[in-house]
């Protein structure tokens, strides 16, 4: 595709493939973006899964089989409890990543979309492109992430695999919104560390991750049921290890994801177009 | 520097002007005018973890073995850890990443150097910074777990001089290391770095659990010498030996201090 532009096309015949690709255009654009930092995403998406597994799923593990005895959490082991939560957390991870500061730079310090605005693509292209991006980020860092998890031996079911697409799920019902969110702010004045600390680690820390959602006093159950990674956890985890579940909170599950993920993409393309529009 | 008086050759005089303070007042008129929300919601991330990982996980693990051989509850024993690691963080952010855009893209230590300070005071100036902050947060800290009944001892009192000798170690070391740091990825290796050593020094869980070799590794790293010395004196196991985690930190400093200023001075007064 890109040697269209290197043979200097009929500028009315490079703006109507322009406008045919846009979408793909701006995720090639931005996997190429991604060789800058190479090899931190490469580190982060072996190393990180390896240390959380050894920390939680073997350490921690150990200590509670101790205290507590096999199966004490959930009925399972509790690397393979834990394991799913893991998975899904990567996916958010990456969208707090991808739908943050890598957003406001595209509107704000090197104004890039404003460019592939120019183009000319479509704001909506723009906006599908960037989160078609995210979401082959997301699909191989947690392909990777769910190999070694199953190396570990922690998926006890081949339905298990399923739990990518789960996670992806989770990551872009999270990812949306936030990029919605950043897409309408204006000036840098801390919000992103704030989104990570009052939404981010508490949402990772409190959606029935490392412990069931029940263990948490009612007041602060609450926090699971907004959370996508909490629904996203649940479905991981009846197709990795077949955790027994109403069949109708499984697609209460599914269908909050998809309604979040959507509204949020609607509401990015919006307040994206509105601003490049300007 | 041809301009250099010559009083101020050879010696600590050509390091210092002995005005670090400076430094430290012109960092809080930044943060007051800026950031001052994001610094004090620093303070929440402990916490957080406490309430997770105390309440929520504590009632799997039950009790749990400390290094001495007290039964000690879950929540008791992780929140000295993540003091201690909040201690840490504090110190190595402020001190990397604060630093490393002083120092890379708003110039401000060659701003500093131009005028009668020398690289000792913005150093010491900035490690200052980075423990007042830490300072905050152990005292927010420590009074949630006095709140939550987490404080076993009144030796939990020594905690907060604790935390600061934690946060001053990692404060000085780090600002040496970040200025050999040239772009916003390498400054990712430091996270590297920090967080295996946030999950695997004993925080979550007693070091007994890796086999011996794994765990010597540990006990070489500076994290766990905080752990120990925080949770020894929180819990009231307290002893002697605590002065080797004492001593590890005292080293970590001298050898921080030295080393950052001779960086300083290589980097800007070469």
């Amino acid at each position: 595709m890109s040697a269209t532009v290197t043979q200097r096309a009929e500028p009315a015949v490079a703006r109507a493939t322009a406008q045919r690709f846009g979408t793909w255009y701006v995720t090639e654009h931005n996997l190429r973006r991604l060789k800058n930092y190479g090899w931190t995403v490469v580190a982060t998406a072996f190393g990180t899964p390896l240390l959380y597994l050894f920390a939680f799923g073997v350490g921690l593990a150990t200590l509670i089989t101790q205290n507590r005895g096999e199966g004490a959490v959930a009925g399972v082991d509790y690397l393979v409890f834990v394991a799913p939560a893991l998975l899904c957390t990567a996916a958010v991870t990456v969208a707090s990543e991808e739908f943050t500061y890598t957003i406001m730079m595209g509107f704000k310090w090197n104004p890039i979309f404003f460019a592939m605005n120019a183009a000319p693509l479509q704001p909506f292209q723009i906006v599908n492109g960037v989160i078609l991006f995210v979401a082959i980020r997301m699909t191989v860092t947690c392909g990777i992430y769910f190999a070694i998890v199953a190396a570990f031996g922690a998926v006890q079911s081949p339905a298990g695999v399923l739990g990518v697409a789960i996670a992806v799920l989770g990551g872009l019902a999270f990812g949306t919104p936030l990029m919605a969110y950043s897409a309408s702010l204006t000036e840098d004045r801390g919000q992103f560390a704030m989104v990570m600390r009052f939404i981010v680690v508490p949402m990772t820390l409190f959606s029935g991750t490392m412990f069931p959602l029940t263990q948490l006093p009612v007041g602060l159950q609450w926090i699971g049921w907004i959370s996508p990674l909490w629904h996203s956890t649940e479905l991981a985890r009846v197709t990795s290890y077949g955790m027994t579940e109403p069949t109708w909170l499984s697609v209460v599950h599914v269908v909050y994801l998809v309604a979040l993920a959507a509204v949020g993409w609607v509401l990015a393309a919006r307040i994206t177009a509105r601003r490049l529009n300007k | 520097m041809s301009t250099r008086s010559p009083s101020r050759v050879g010696g600590v005089s050509a390091l210092s002007a002995g005005n670090a303070r400076s430094v430290v007042y012109r960092g809080l008129l930044a943060t007051k005018s800026s950031n001052y929300l994001v610094v004090l919601s620093g303070f929440f991330e402990p916490v957080f973890y406490l309430l997770s990982f105390g309440i929520g996980l504590g009632s799997f693990v039950g009790a749990v073995t400390d290094s001495r051989g007290d039964e000690i509850p879950y929540a008791a024993f992780i929140a000295p850890a993540l003091l201690a690691v909040s201690a840490m963080n504090g110190a190595i952010y402020d001190s990397t990443w604060n630093v490393f855009f002083k120092m890379r893209f708003s110039k401000l230590y060659e701003g500093m150097l131009a005028t009668s300070l020398g690289p000792l005071d913005v150093a010491l100036g900035e490690i200052a910074l980075a423990l007042l902050r830490g300072a905050l947060y152990a005292t927010g800290f420590l009074l949630v777990m006095q709140v939550l009944g987490l404080n076993l001892s009144w030796w939990a009192l020594l905690a907060f001089p604790a935390v600061l000798l934690i946060a001053f170690g990692f404060a000085s070391l780090g600002m040496a290391i970040t200025s050999y740091m040239k772009t916003f990825q390498q400054m990712d290796w430091i996270t590297f770095v920090m967080l295996p050593m946030f999950l695997f020094s004993a925080t979550f869980y007693p070091l007994s659990v890796y086999p011996p070799v794994i765990q010597g590794v540990i006990q070489a790293l500076p994290l766990w010498h905080g752990v120990e010395l925080v949770r020894g004196l929180t819990t009231g196991s307290v002893g002697p030996w605590m002065l080797v985690h004492v001593l590890y930190y005292l080293v970590m400093i001298a050898l921080g201090l030295v080393f950052t200023t001779r960086r300083l001075r290589a980097l800007f007064l070469a």
